[in-house]
C-alpha cells in the first residue's frame, strides 16, 4: 500500500497582526504546518503499522520552512518526501493545488490512500480533498474524526451537521483528516536527529503537468464585522448592568 | 436554462443564499431535504429535491451533475456548511473551475463579478474579480434573508444508490437545535466545570432557545458533541449570547449570522467584544444567576 499526506505550512491566524490601515504584516506572522495536517501525518505513519505502507509527505512552496515541515514529518515517521517548487504557493488557488496533487499521484503513485487536512488554519476552504476525490474518480471520506482500516477497508466517522456518520470504503480513497482525529506523536530528539539527513526530493511545479488561470486578488484587508459594540459594566453593579442589558434587548425586540 | 443553480438543506440557509444569488438571474434551488419544499419553492424558480435516506456527497454530487447538464447554469451557489463545502469541491473537481469559499459579497461591473471572501481564518478579507461561470460558498449571516413569494414548481429526483457503506446516527441534541433556534446560548472557556454548563442550559431554556459550546469544551474536554464555529455548526439565530468566549475568529465564523450578539466577558479586552452588539464586561458566574432571576422574575416563574 503507498500513502500520501498533502502539508500546508499556514499562517498562525491568531497571532496575525494589521498595519493602521489594516494591512495585514504577513512577513512577522509565524508560520507553522497546521494542527489537521499534523493530525494526517499521525494517521498516515499509523497506517504503516496497520497495512505496511509506504508514505510520502508532499508539500508546495519553497521556503526554508517548507523544508523545516517537511523534515517534521520526516520526524514522525514519514518514509519519503518531496516538495514541489514555485516562489509564491500563497497564491494558488485550490483547483491549482488539487490538480498539482493529482498530477503527484500519476506521476509518483498512483497511492490507495491520499491523506489531507480537513481545512488549513488561514484559508480553510475545505474542497481541495473533495477536488481531488473528483479529478482522481476515487472515493471521498471527508471530515474524518476517527479512521479505522480493517480488512482492507477504510472506515471513518466524522460529524456533521446533523449527525454522525460512519463511512466504510475500498481504496483508492481521498481522506480529509480534522485536528479531533488523534494526538500527533511529539517526535523523540534521536527522531528529530534523523529526519535532518532524509533526502528532500524537489520536483519544479513547472515540470508538472498543471495549467492554472490566475485569479486577480485585491484590497486584502483587517476584516471587522459591523456590530454596535456598546459596553455594559457589570464588574460592580451587576443588578443594574442586567437591568440595563434586558432592556436594550427588548426595545431591540429580540427577546 | 437557469442563471444560478443554490444548494441548500435548510430553510434559513435557502433564504440566505436566493437573495445572494439575486445579482446572477433566475435560481434553482437543490436540496436533500424532502420536508418543507412548499416552503423553499417560494424563494426559488424552481427546486429540486434529491430523495435520499442518508447524505453520501460522492452519489449526490453525480445527481446535482445531472441537473447541471440540463439546466446550464452559470453560477453554483453553496452554504458554507462542511456538507456545502464537500459538494462545492466534489463539482468543482468535476467541472475544473475553481471554488471560492467564504464569501461574503458580490457586486457586478459590466462582464465581470466582483467576490469579497473571508481569509486568514475570518480576520481578513480580500476582493477577487471574476468572469462567469463560477462556484461560491456563502459565508453564513453575509445576506439578508429574502422575501417569500409565490409558492413554485417541485420537482423530485431519483433515489441515487449510496456510492459507499453510511451508517448515520442523528444527532441527539438535548433541548432544541441551535441551527433551528432562534435564541442561541454558547459556553467557552470561562466555564470552569462540566456541572456549571448548567447556568447555560438554564438560561437557554428560560429564553426558549438552544445552547452549544466552544470547540475546546466538546473536542478537547468532551463535555458535548458539538460546538459552534467554522468546524461544526454554523447559526443564524435572532440572538447569540456569548458566555465565557474569548471571540476567536473560527468560532466567530459561525455566528456571524446572528442578528443580535450579547458578550458576556470578564475581560475588557477580549476580541469578542468588537463582534458584539452589548458587551457585558463582567464575571460570567455573577452576571448568569443575576440575568436568570430576572427572566424567571418577568416570566412569572
Ligand atoms: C482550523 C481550526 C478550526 C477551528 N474551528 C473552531 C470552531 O469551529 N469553533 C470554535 O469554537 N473554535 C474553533 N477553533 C478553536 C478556536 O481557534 C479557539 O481556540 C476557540 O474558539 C476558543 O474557545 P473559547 O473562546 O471557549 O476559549 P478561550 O479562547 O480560552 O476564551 C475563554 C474566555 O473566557 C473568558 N473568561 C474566563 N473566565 C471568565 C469568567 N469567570 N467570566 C467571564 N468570562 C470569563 C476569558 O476572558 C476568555 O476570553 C478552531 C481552531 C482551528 C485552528
Ligand atoms: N500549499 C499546499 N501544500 C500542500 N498541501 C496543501 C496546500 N494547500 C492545501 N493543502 C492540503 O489541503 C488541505 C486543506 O486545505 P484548505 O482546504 O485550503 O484549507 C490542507 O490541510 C493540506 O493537507
Amino acid at each position: 500500500m503507498k500513502a500520501l499526506v498533502a502539508i500546508k505550512l499556514t499562517y498562525d491566524v491568531n497571532q496575525i497582526k494589521f498595519e493602521r490601515d489594516g494591512t495585514p504584516i504577513l512577513d512577522s506572522c509565524p508560520k507553522v504546518m497546521g494542527e489537521a495536517d499534523k493530525c494526517a501525518v499521525e494517521e498516515a505513519v499509523r497506517l504503516k503499522k496497520k497495512a505496511g505502507a509506504e508514505i510520502m509527505a508532499v508539500t508546495i512552496g519553497s521556503s526554508k520552512e517548507h523544508y523545516r515541515i517537511l523534515r517534521d514529518a520526516y520526524a514522525m515517521g514519514v518514509d519519503k518526501s518531496v516538495i514541489v517548487r514555485t516562489e509564491n504557493p500563497e497564491r494558488l488557488d485550490s483547483l491549482t493545488i488539487a490538480k498539482i496533487i493529482a498530477s503527484l499521484n500519476n506521476k509518483l503513485g498512483p497511492f490507495d490512500v491520499i491523506f489531507v487536512g480537513s481545512g488549513a488554519s488561514d484559508t480553510h476552504s475545505s474542497v481541495i480533498g473533495p477536488m481531488l476525490a473528483s479529478i482522481l474518480g476515487y472515493k471521498l471520506l471527508a471530515n474524518s474524526d476517527k479512521i479505522l482500516f480493517e480488512d482492507g477497508k477504510f472506515i471513518v466517522i466524522s460529524t456533521l451537521e446533523d449527525g454522525q456518520y460512519k463511512i466504510a470504503t475500498n481504496p483508492p480513497v481521498i481522506i480529509t483528516v480534522t485536528s479531533e482525529a488523534n494526538e500527533p506523536r511529539i517526535p523523540t530528539i534521536k527522531d528529530i536527529l534523523r529526519s535532518k539527513r532524509k533526502p528532500i526530493d524537489e520536483i519544479s511545479l513547472e515540470n508538472l503537468d498543471v495549467k492554472t488561470k490566475e485569479l486577480t486578488l485585491k484590497n486584502l484587508t483587517r476584516y471587522v464585522v459591523p456590530r454596535k459594540r456598546i459596553k455594559i459594566d457589570a464588574t460592580e453593579n451587576v443588578e443594574e448592568a442586567v437591568d440595563r442589558l434586558l432592556k436594550m434587548l427588548r426595545e431591540e425586540g429580540v427577546i | 436554462m437557469v442563471d444560478a443553480m443554490v444548494y441548500a438543506e435548510d430553510i434559513s440557509w435557502a433564504k440566505q443564499l436566493a437573495s445572494a444569488s439575486k445579482l446572477f438571474g433566475n435560481a434553482v434551488l437543490i436540496t436533500t431535504t424532502a420536508k418543507e419544499t412548499k416552503e423553499f419553492s417560494r424563494y426559488y424558480k424552481k427546486v429540486y429535491v434529491i430523495k435520499v435516506k442518508v447524505f453520501e456527497p460522492l452519489s449526490i454530487s453525480k445527481v446535482i451533475e445531472k441537473v447541471l447538464s440540463e439546466e446550464k447554469p452559470n453560477v453554483f451557489v453553496f452554504p458554507c456548511t462542511n456538507k456545502g463545502r464537500m459538494l462545492s469541491g466534489l463539482i468543482a473537481g468535476k467541472l475544473g473551475l475553481i471554488p471560492i469559499t467564504d464569501v461574503i459579497g458580490i457586486s457586478k461591473s459590466g462582464k465581470k463579478f466582483m467576490l469579497t471572501k473571508l481569509t486568514f481564518g475570518g480576520n481578513a478579507k480580500v476582493d477577487i474579480e471574476i468572469e462567469l461561470p463560477f462556484i461560491i460558498c456563502i459565508a453564513a449571516g453575509s445576506f439578508k434573508e429574502a422575501e417569500a413569494g409565490e409558492v413554485g414548481e417541485v420537482k423530485e429526483l431519483e433515489v441515487p444508490k449510496a456510492e459507499l457503506e453510511v451508517d448515520f446516527e442523528p444527532r441527539k441534541m438535548e433541548g432544541v437545535s441551535p441551527e433551528k433556534a432562534e435564541i442561541v446560548v454558547g459556553a467557552g472557556r470561562g466555564i470552569k466545570k462540566k456541572e456549571d454548563l448548567n447556568l447555560v442550559k438554564e438560561l437557554a431554556e428560560i429564553l426558549g432557545g438552544a445552547w452549544s459550546v466552544t470547540r475546546p469544551l466538546a473536542a478537547d474536554y468532551s463535555w458535548t458533541d458539538n460546538w459552534i464555529g467554522i468546524s461544526g455548526l454554523i447559526i443564524n439565530p435572532k440572538v447569540y449570547i456569548a458566555v465565557g468566549i474569548s471571540g476567536q475568529p473560527h468560532h466567530m465564523m459561525g455566528v456571524r449570522g446572528s442578528k443580535t450578539i450579547v458578550a458576556i466577558n470578564n475581560d475588557e479586552s477580549a476580541p469578542i467584544f468588537e463582534e458584539s452588539d452589548y458587551g457585558v464586561v463582567g464575571d460570567l458566574y455573577k452576571v448568569l444567576p443575576v440575568l436568570i432571576r430576572k427572566l424567571k422574575e418577568q416570566r412569572g416563574r
